[in-house]
């Protein structure tokens, strides 16, 4: 195979899907067009290494008595005011944050998972943010010589049908590495703010005007894909993709309801409340491309603000930085949860969120009242189709001898594990090692629900994608 | 299969259902967004990839555009200032006889910023009522550091830097100066509106990057390490023998001296792979750094600290630097293979920023992101090692800096780049309000009023590039592929395009626009002259430096409509629907300049 390009491989494709009758995709060898799903995974990334032993603390058990050791200050009780909220199906070992209300809420209801011991099991370890954010997102088992992200790589692997509205979008001004060079992904930082609507009036857009604007009538946002050739450098083509994202979103409405100044705005179902912060806002921007049915496969969005090298607070104190953070997360997930599951259509079934940051922090709290960088995490897996309400993975413990250098909780589950069973079990797509180059022995954890696949690497032939020209 | 989406009947619904949408508002079924994915349309931008992965010894640069280039001095200058302004041609067309004797006179010139005149700007600072520029560390301590109920006064400092920064990007004479500042803060990265290190901000800029600037690395280094807004920012102040915390030293490793390049994980410090080389002085260095240096490095800077009121010393409260002996760890230390004896005291955080700044890690470190800056994403190794041999060999000079700006400046590399990179949202934007010839004085406002400078801020901050907006201490971006992104480049669109409509009091019909385009045209052409191709030809060069075809042509037919190319437009502002050529006419001159702005000529660099 090596020898052939993709050009004519392509056009062998093309070629006989003419004299065929079939579609030419048919015809993309190394992967299962049929597998592909409808379904919707967002990714929440919490930026600076979230501390999942205050998020996901030990309650009772061996590791208790270790924990409140490396903590004193900053352990969460288990009793009195801000008591950890415990977790069923856990041996009493854990609990949750209890500013997590709405997360606890999903976990009784059993639509949440709690993954154990996550991370990257690839040396060197890193404990740069940078770096371990990278590595990540960019799923090569700490290689970074790649400028495209894992779910770039699955978007191009998933076998998805030829047309999507918008099969991808990342919430930010700037692209996820995990989104890196997919040219199908729309990055905005709010669906509302996403918009060309600045220029003078008369001259801004032709659908300024109703019903119909002057005949031959070409305004500022008519114009201006002019000036972008979409088979220009990568400047042009990037802005060319801009304008084009810019249109596809332009007809939709992502302002809030109102009866009198926006009936058309967008009305979560459930009475959820997405607040009025950032994660929440995009949160609810993902949740009316979900109904809008506009094909959405992959969502990236980001809480930052975890690197609490000081100061993190405790929910048994007035003083609880930490716990604010977690209210905003649970919140945001909890009103995303509940606007997608009410009403006819449980669109939750179909939507899996899984929450990951680049590392946990050490066990041992320093004397500044916060943690320094670590290794070992948790995770969250949030679904109608995830098997919740209890725990995944394996924890070594948090005695000395268990802990990674003397100091750090362990990696005991790859975090390629977990987002290869989301790859596999929700999206439908087998390419998990092509996602993931150098992952290999992938088996289900048993986190989210749906048929098993035979994982692949996909063929090498296309593992730059299609040649522009 | 429980899900087969790829069956035709998957898509049908949600044509309809788009279809649908559209006509809920009125749209034409022609206006049905098309689709990110469909057939023909590659899925994935290998020569963004490419660039993306470039690093800073390849140099295998993105594909060079096949463009029709602007001329050199439009290049050059605006590669190495926030823009060219009107007069910038002119000014240095009048440095010498050829475009390379006026490059070098230029460069320079900006070397030595002192010496430049810059009146003008410093009287539209003057004249902002800025009421916190001037006050010491000790008085931005007492008054704005300690307040806690007025949250304005407090991040006043923050909010009068950032204001000021705008103004001299957009209008001090020492533009090379101004985006070496840029680069050091970017370098030196703090969250600017810090709950602690917002309020002494003004310290920060006007104390510690603004000196050293086109100065010396070492003494920066350390002048940062100091700065009470780094201090808190990355902990250093709360990091003492008892309680050590490592976020600062982890920084100093990664982004202010060595970098990622050179960092080798969670080895053994003694592990072969990690290399030997030389310091400055000629004295043998471990070349990688590895989390044990971080944690010993911390051991080193214990007890640097401020005087902030710690309960041991409650008097000592005015928010400057102290070392405090007790604090420190004494015991002996490791840093990449040097022996720090026992009892070095304060000496032994000097003597680690003297192996730091000295270290042949930090000068290619420091200089492939000087060159990135000022040349190309992937930056010539060329260049990079010519640039590392200046600032090795001047690390003690005191102008170490300029001289390795001169040799980045002055290379054939630096002349020849063009177009593998885009300004950065604030820098287009600055560029804008400059080749305007906008007349902007930021201001802060605690009323009640979304005033223009609010806007233009917010806006700013939807673009993703707010300066000192960025939360991380590794800086905003400064690769192309970064904010190639959508979101980054429509928000950079919805701002420009709003500059030409932004008047100084916001809302306000009868006040002035920042900057009067259609007052502009008319001191330029009037009567039989004011013809769209003299127009647009004007605005051309005044945005761009030169007469791109696509864009001169999209902008002029815009502007013509139905008239003919050299036909006299008559400039005023009335409905005309049947004949477009006199409808709102000013509206449209404004939105022809807003085209220019928006179009890649004008983001790239």
């Amino acid at each position: 195979m090596t020898t052939i390009n993709r050009r004519d491989f392509l056009k062998g494709c093309c070629a006989a899907a003419a004299t065929s009758g079939l579609a030419p995709t048919a015809f993309a060898a190394g992967f299962d067009v049929q597998a592909a799903t409808d379904d919707t995974l967002v990714v929440l990334f919490l930026r600076g290494g979230a501390d999942g032993l205050s998020l996901v603390p030990p309650v009772g058990g061996a590791d208790r008595a270790p924990y409140e050791q490396a903590r004193p200050t900053l352990k969460i009780p288990t009793s009195g005011t801000g008591a950890a909220l415990p977790l069923a199906n856990s041996g009493g070992a854990w609990g949750l944050h209890p500013r997590a209300s709405a997360l606890y809420s999903l976990y009784q209801s059993n639509h949440l998972a709690v993954i154990l011991g996550a991370g990257q099991v690839n040396q060197p370890v890193t404990r740069s943010h940078f770096d371990s954010q990278a590595n990540m997102e960019v799923g090569m088992g700490g290689q970074q010589g790649s400028g495209v992200g894992w779910l770039t790589r699955h978007l191009l692997s998933a076998g998805l049908p030829a047309n999507v509205p918008i099969p991808s979008v990342c919430m930010g001004s700037i692209t996820s590495t995990s989104l890196l060079s997919s040219t199908e992904t729309i990055t905005l930082g709010s669906g509302s703010d996403f918009r060309l609507d600045t220029a003078a009036w008369g001259w801004n857009s032709a659908d300024n005007y109703t019903p119909t604007p002057p005949a031959g009538f070409a305004g500022f946002v008519d114009v201006l894909p002019w000036l972008w050739n979409a088979s220009g450098d990568p400047l042009e083509r990037a802005g060319a993709q801009t304008l084009e994202s810019l249109k596809l979103m332009r007809p939709i409405n992502y302002g809030i309801y109102n009866a009198s100044s926006n009936p058309s705005g967008y009305q979560p179902a459930g009475g959820a409340n997405y607040g009025t912060g950032q994660l929440g806002t995009q949160m609810r921007n993902i949740a009316q491309m979900v109904k809008a049915g506009f094909g959405l496969r992959v969502a990236a969005v980001d809480l930052g603000g975890w690197d609490t090298h000081d100061g993190q607070g405790n929910p048994a104190n007035s003083y609880d930085y930490f716990g604010n953070k977690v209210q905003e997360l649970s919140d945001a997930l909890g009103a995303f949860y509940t606007d997608l599951s009410a009403g006819a259509t449980n669109y939750m079934n179909k939507v899996s969120v899984v929450v990951m940051s680049e590392f946990g922090r050490r066990v041992n709290e320093n004397d500044s009242g916060g943690t320094d960088h670590g290794y070992g995490n948790v995770m969250f897996a949030l679904g109608g189709a995830v098997n919740g309400g209890r725990t995944f993975g394996t924890f070594a413990g948090l005695s000395s001898g268990a802990l990674f250098e003397g100091a750090d909780v362990a990696v005991t589950t790859d975090y390629r594990r977990v987002l290869s069973e989301a790859m596999i079990r929700r999206l439908g797509n087998p390419n998990v090692y092509y996602a993931f180059p150098g992952y290999g022995g992938y088996s289900p954890l048993g986190i989210f629900q749906g048929p098993d696949l035979t994982p692949s690497a996909y063929d090498q032939l296309f593992k730059n994608g299609f040649e522009a020209a | 299969m429980a899900h087969a989406s790829a069956t035709p009947g998957f898509f049908a619904p949600r044509r309809n259902l788009l279809a649908a949408l559209a006509g809920a508002i009125g749209l034409p079924d022609e206006a049905v967004p098309p689709s990110m994915r469909r057939p023909g349309k590659a899925p994935l931008d290998t020569a963004l990839a490419d660039a993306a992965s470039a690093d800073e010894t390849a140099s295998k640069a993105a594909a060079q555009p096949n463009l029709t280039t602007p001329p050199a001095a439009v290049r050059w200058l605006t590669k190495a200032t926030f823009g060219v302004a009107p007069t910038d041609i002119a000014a240095f067309n009048a440095l010498g006889a050829t475009d390379d004797a006026r490059w070098t006179a230029w460069v320079e010139q900006q070397l030595n910023p002192a010496a430049i005149g810059d009146g003008a700007c410093d009287a539209r600072i003057a004249g902002a009522g800025f009421t916190t520029l001037a006050k010491t560390l000790q008085q931005l301590w007492a008054d704005h550091r300690s307040q806690t109920a007025n949250y304005y006064l407090r991040m006043l400092p923050f909010s009068e830097i950032e204001c000021m920064t705008l103004i001299r990007q957009t209008y001090s004479q020492r533009q090379l100066f101004e985006t070496m500042v840029d680069f050091w803060h970017d370098h030196f990265s703090v969250f600017g509106t810090d709950y602690d290190g917002g309020p002494v901000f003004v310290q920060f800029d006007r104390d510690v990057i603004r000196p050293q600037s086109l100065g010396n690395f070492r003494t920066m280094l350390e002048s940062v390490a100091k700065s009470t807004t780094m201090m808190y920012y990355l902990d250093l102040y709360s990091s003492t023998r008892a309680g050590p915390n490592e976020n600062f030293a982890r920084e100093l490793f990664e982004l202010h001296t060595l970098g990622a390049e050179n960092y080798g994980g969670v080895l053994f410090p003694d592990d072969p792979s990690l290399g030997i080389g030389q310091l400055a002085d000629g004295s043998s260095i471990r070349l990688k750094y590895v989390d044990n240096d971080v944690y010993e490095a911390t051991s080193a800077l214990t007890g640097w600290t401020l005087k902030n009121g710690h309960w041991q010393f409650p008097a000592e409260n005015d928010g400057t630097f102290i070392y405090r002996d007790d604090w420190h760890d004494q015991y002996q230390k490791y840093v990449l293979n040097r022996y720090f004896p026992a009892y070095g005291h304060q000496a032994d955080g000097t003597k680690l920023f003297d192996i730091l700044a000295a270290h042949p890690g930090t000068a290619h470190y420091v200089c492939g992101k000087l060159v990135r800056r000022f040349v190309s994403d992937a930056p010539p190794p060329s260049l990079v090692a010519s640039a590392v041999q200046a600032f090795m060999d001047n690390w003690q000079a005191p102008d170490q800096i300029a001289r390795v700006v001169r040799v980045i400046l002055n290379s054939a590399e630096f002349k020849s780049a063009w177009g593998t990179r885009m300004r950065r949202p604030a820098v287009a934007t600055v560029a804008a309000l400059r080749s305007l010839g906008a007349d902007f004085t930021p201001v802060p406002d605690n009323t009640s009023a979304w005033t223009t400078t609010e806007e233009f801020l917010s806006r700013l901050q939807q673009t993703g590039n707010r300066l000192f907006f960025w939360p991380a201490p590794n800086g905003y971006p400064d690769k192309q592929v970064a904010w190639a992104s959508s979101g980054a480049l429509g928000m950079t669109f919805r701002l420009l395009a709003r500059l030409p409509e932004m008047r100084a009091v916001n809302g306000q019909a009868s006040s002035p626009f920042l900057a009067d385009v259609v007052a502009q045209t008319n001191a330029v052409y009037g009567g039989t002259t004011a013809t769209a191709q003299n127009i647009a030809g004007l605005w051309c060069d005044r945005l761009l430096g030169y007469r791109p075809e696509q864009v001169y042509t999209v902008a002029m037919n815009f502007l013509r409509q139905n008239a003919a190319a050299n036909a006299q437009l008559t400039i005023d502002e009335n409905w005309n629907g049947p004949n477009l050529s006199r409808h709102y006419t000013q509206s449209r001159l404004r939105t022809m300049v807003a085209l220019i702005l928006c179009s890649p000529e004008f983001m790239r660099r």
